[in-house]
């Protein structure tokens, strides 16, 4: 015990970074596949009688193996805040969170006996699937987007894009001085525009169809535009950072974008688990009542 | 009056930089023009937005040049006059213009103090950039929607069925809850079968106390009647000895309180608005394989699969005849000789040539015959199909067996068929009423030769003949029930008890309406077979023949459940767990299929059972 935590390049193994997806090589995938295979297996050979069921002694057995699972699934949350080494560590738990999740799908789904309908036994199911492929689509973006996430920033960082903006936004307010009321507003519509509204739409599609500085550009392009180009126009400055702002949005934009795609899955995972959990209950009490 | 303008500039740490400028007196302009009294670098503001002058003593009253509002105290207005002791607000754009009155050494004056209280640009505001950045803005609330999620969730489908199920209150006239939307449907893992439809979203009538597992007391309350299958204490031994892992599950399901052996353990419901599954076979052959093992004494043989393993049929063979007649039950194995009491050989009747074939050609407009007679021609459906009506000497046989002895004008006198003692008794008074046929020269018309010796001789004769003809009964009836007479011919024939007695009998027939009652055939179901393809009647000799076919004949067809046959047949496609006479579950669901599934209406409609 006295050595640990004092072997640095212990077997080549410490230095190359491990993430929760290859855990300690894949131990809990290789377990996840092992409890499916065996679900599956007994579901095929059980002695359903009738038929499968979500009633018959497996079916049973395959429910409360899932309830039990979902809820400790759930666990994660309180986990999390919680940040420990070794066996338990939160690393291993959120390995066995992904791979025990996954065989959730087989477990859960050998659970129906393929029997659905317009009740609360089915809404718990498509509850529990919806949780489970948002938590999958949350793997698949942090195993992509990260990546084009920083492809995207370059260098920068969100504070340093935020400050370019504001820095744009100050020359603009200051080339607009000298400007009549009608230029000015003009520029106002750019310059009252907040780059983080649009909404939960615009933020995931990245597309901001009412984007001030476009309206503000066209606008001034529509001024300029039949005027020969002296150099000395104020609203040919203004253009020109106009057109810098647009390109600064635009990236900053992007970043908003695949944040947004990063984020997004937690907003369904995480209040759909808590339906989940609550259509669980609905489901178990139903059964008993109804026995 | 004078006027001290006092720009205020913020650094970046939040100290003030003040910019005095006095003016001696108005009007003030107010603009984003450079060379305004006082400049608002703010594109909300027009070039030359406004002008305070004075308005009296102690009084400045801002006026709006540009057709742009400002706004004073929080009011929109064009012209605004102000008490320079009381002091305002006045918003420009971005900017707040406060107005006040000096005090010391600037009494008399009016300061107005301007500053920038709006940013710059919507980008410019301060904000928490970790959260701009995030979803967390424009996203509803975790923690909120997962509340609102659940809580919704726990309202509509647990509260409200609840509701449901405790506002539901059984009438007691056993009326039904109408079928309509009720919240605990939600629960229902499925419709019910089409036999239960009417008891659809009525939860309470099988769930009757809740927590409690479906009780058979709710299946008996209409099921009245249902047929037990055997004597409980018979069918516990008859039982196979349960595994292991069925007897975990019973352990656990008495920990849950379920009975074993209950109604529904077979019925099994919500499976869908279709007809009710059919029992699976292993439900009978748990028991009924190998049951000779634990049910020692019993009669009914190992069966367990109707292809490998079901005993030959052993068919109801009436051996005996008669008032007091011996049924029983013998494998066709051992090609049992039945005496129901006819003498009927298939054989002549179904040839194709011959006397029968013959005379039926003489009825084919009458009686519909063809060639020569074929099954049908006696053998009729019965109703259902499944069998057929019985076989009468009036229907079937009389329109060449006849019994006519006698005709009066235009009507046949028939014997009595079935009652021998009227047969005797009617040929008795034939032979009473009638006299011998008189000789033609006893008739007065008739040429005769000359004298009376000749006629007298015919008299005495004849006379002798008429007192004598009463005693030729006696042959007459002795005739009919003995070899080629009409009884003997098809019927046992019982003689008299003694030579002088005439006491004939007749061996009452009893044709078996069913060989097989523990079974179930159905005709129907087989129309697209010949009748020969089973029965080899056209062999058949003799009455005493059992025309009914072996297993391997059914076996062409019928397999087990799982068999590579034709028709998988499970049990239930014979032989019912609650035997009723009625055709078992299989056919029933079957004939439901053909036409349109018959609800169970409840006891009233089913005649109380």
């Amino acid at each position: 015990m006295a050595t640990r935590g004092a072997r640095p390049l212990d077997a080549g193994g410490a230095a190359q970074h491990e993430g929760f997806l290859r855990y300690r090589g894949y131990r809990w995938l290789k377990l996840a596949l092992a409890i499916s295979l065996a679900a599956i297996l007994i579901y095929a050979f059980h002695d359903a009688r009738s038929r499968p069921n979500g009633g018959s002694w497996y079916g049973y057995t395959l429910g409360t193996i899932g309830a039990g699972l979902i809820l400790w699934l759930t666990l994660l949350g309180v986990r999390k805040r919680a940040m420990t080494r070794g066996r338990w560590s939160l690393k291993a738990w959120t390995s066995a969170h992904v791979y025990l999740g996954l065989s959730l799908v087989v477990i859960g789904t050998l659970h129906t006996g393929f029997q659905f309908g317009w009740n609360v036994h089915t809404l718990a199911y498509a509850l529990m699937m919806i949780v489970i492929i948002s938590g999958i689509y949350g793997i698949a973006v942090y195993s992509t987007l990260p990546r084009v996430l920083s492809a995207n920033r370059g260098e920068t960082t969100q504070a340093q894009m935020l400050d370019n903006l504001r820095q744009l936004d100050r020359q603009l307010h200051e080339a607009a001085q000298p400007l009549g009321q009608r230029h000015a507003e003009i520029v106002r519509m750019s310059l009252d525009d907040d780059p983080f509204g649009g909404g939960l739409i615009a933020r995931l599609t990245g597309r901001y169809p009412k984007c001030g500085t476009r309206a503000a550009q066209e606008a001034i392009r529509i001024e300029t535009g039949p005027r020969p180009a002296i150099g000395d126009d104020a609203l040919e400055r203004i253009d020109v950072l106009l057109e810098r702002k647009e390109a600064a949005l635009a990236r900053i934009r992007q970043h908003l974008k695949l944040k947004a795609l990063l984020e997004i899955w937690l907003y369904v995972h995480v209040p759909l688990t808590f339906a989940l959990i609550a259509a669980l209950f609905a489901h178990i009490f139903s059964v008993f009542f109804y026995w | 009056m004078t006027f001290i303008v006092r720009q205020i500039a913020r650094t970046a740490d939040g100290r003030e930089i003040v910019r005095p400028q006095t003016f001696a007196a108005g009007p003030i302009g107010i603009g984003r023009e450079a060379d305004s009294d006082i400049h608002l670098p703010d594109l909300a503001v027009t070039l030359r937005h406004a002008e305070i002058r004075e308005a009296g003593p102690g009084r400045i009253e801002i006026a709006a040049t540009s057709g742009l509002p400002v706004d004073v105290n929080g009011r929109s207005t064009m012209r605004e006059t102000i008490d320079v002791a009381r002091g305002a607000n006045i918003r420009i754009g971005s900017h707040m213009l406060t107005v006040a009155a000096g005090e010391s050494d600037e009494r008399g004056a009016t300061i107005i103090s301007v500053e920038r209280v709006g940013a710059l640009s919507e980008a410019s505001e301060a904000r928490d950039e970790q959260r701009a950045f995030s979803l967390a803005g424009v996203a509803p609330g975790r923690r909120a929607t997962a509340w609102a999620l659940a809580i919704a969730v726990l309202a509509l489908f647990l509260a409200w069925p609840l509701w449901s199920f405790f506002t539901n209150h059984q009438p007691a006239d056993g009326a039904r809850r109408e079928v309509a939307f009720h919240a605990d449907q939600m629960w229902s893992s499925g419709r019910l079968s089409l036999a239960h439809a009417n008891l659809e979203n009525d939860c309470k009538a099988c769930h009757v106390k809740p927590g409690e597992a479906v009780r058979d007391e709710a299946c008996a309350a209409c099921h009245g009647g249902v047929h037990g299958h055997a004597d409980p204490l018979r069918l516990a031994v008859a039982k196979p000895q349960p595994g292991a892992g069925a007897k975990a599950q019973r352990a656990v399901a008495g920990m849950f309180g379920i009975p074993e052996g209950r109604c529904v353990a077979c019925h099994v419901e919500h499976e869908g608005a279709k007809t009710m599954p059919v029992t699976e076979q292993r439900f009978c052959s748990d028991c009924h394989g190998g049951m000779d093992q634990r049910l020692t004494d019993t009669k009914v043989l190992n069966a367990s699969d109707f292809g490998r393993d079901h005993p030959q049929f052993r068919p109801a063979v009436a051996t005996n005849p008669g008032d007091r007649p011996i049924v029983q039950r013998l494998s066709l194995d051992a090609r049992p000789l039945e005496d129901n009491g006819l003498k009927f050989p298939h054989d002549i009747h179904l040839a194709a040539n011959g006397g029968v074939a013959a005379m039926a050609r003489t009825m084919k407009v009458e009686q519909g015959f063809g060639d020569s007679l074929v099954c049908a021609d006696c053998h009729v459906p019965d109703s259902t199909g499944a069998r057929f009506q019985p076989v009468s000497m009036e229907k079937d046989c009389q329109m060449c067996h006849s019994l006519a002895f006698d005709r009066v004008g235009d009507t046949v006198r028939t014997l009595r068929h079935g009652d021998p003692r009227q047969v005797v008794a009617d040929l008795r008074a034939f032979y009473r009423s009638t006299g011998p046929v008189a000789p033609i020269n006893l008739d007065g018309m008739a040429r005769r030769r000359p004298g009376e010796a000749m006629m007298l001789r015919t008299s005495a004769a004849f006379n002798q003949a008429a007192a004598l003809r009463p005693a030729r009964a006696d042959q007459a009836i002795r005739a009919a029930f003995s070899e080629g007479g009409a009884c003997f011919d098809c019927h046992a024939v019982t003689p008299p008890t003694s030579l002088a007695a005439a006491d004939w009998g007749v061996v009452p027939v009893r044709l078996p309406q069913r060989y097989m009652a523990k079974g179930w055939f159905d005709h129907k179901s087989h129309a697209g077979e010949s009748c020969e393809s089973c029965h080899a009647a056209r062999k058949s000799a003799t009455a005493a023949d059992v025309l009914l076919p072996g297993i391997a004949t059914c076996r062409a067809c019928h397999g087990g459940e799982d068999a590579a046959k034709a028709v998988p047949s499970s049990c239930a496609m014979c032989h019912d767990y609650h035997m009723d006479g009625q055709a078992p579950a299989m056919v029933r669901s079957m004939r439901g299929r053909e036409a349109g599934a018959r609800p169970w209406r409840g006891p009233q409609a089913a005649g109380g059972s």
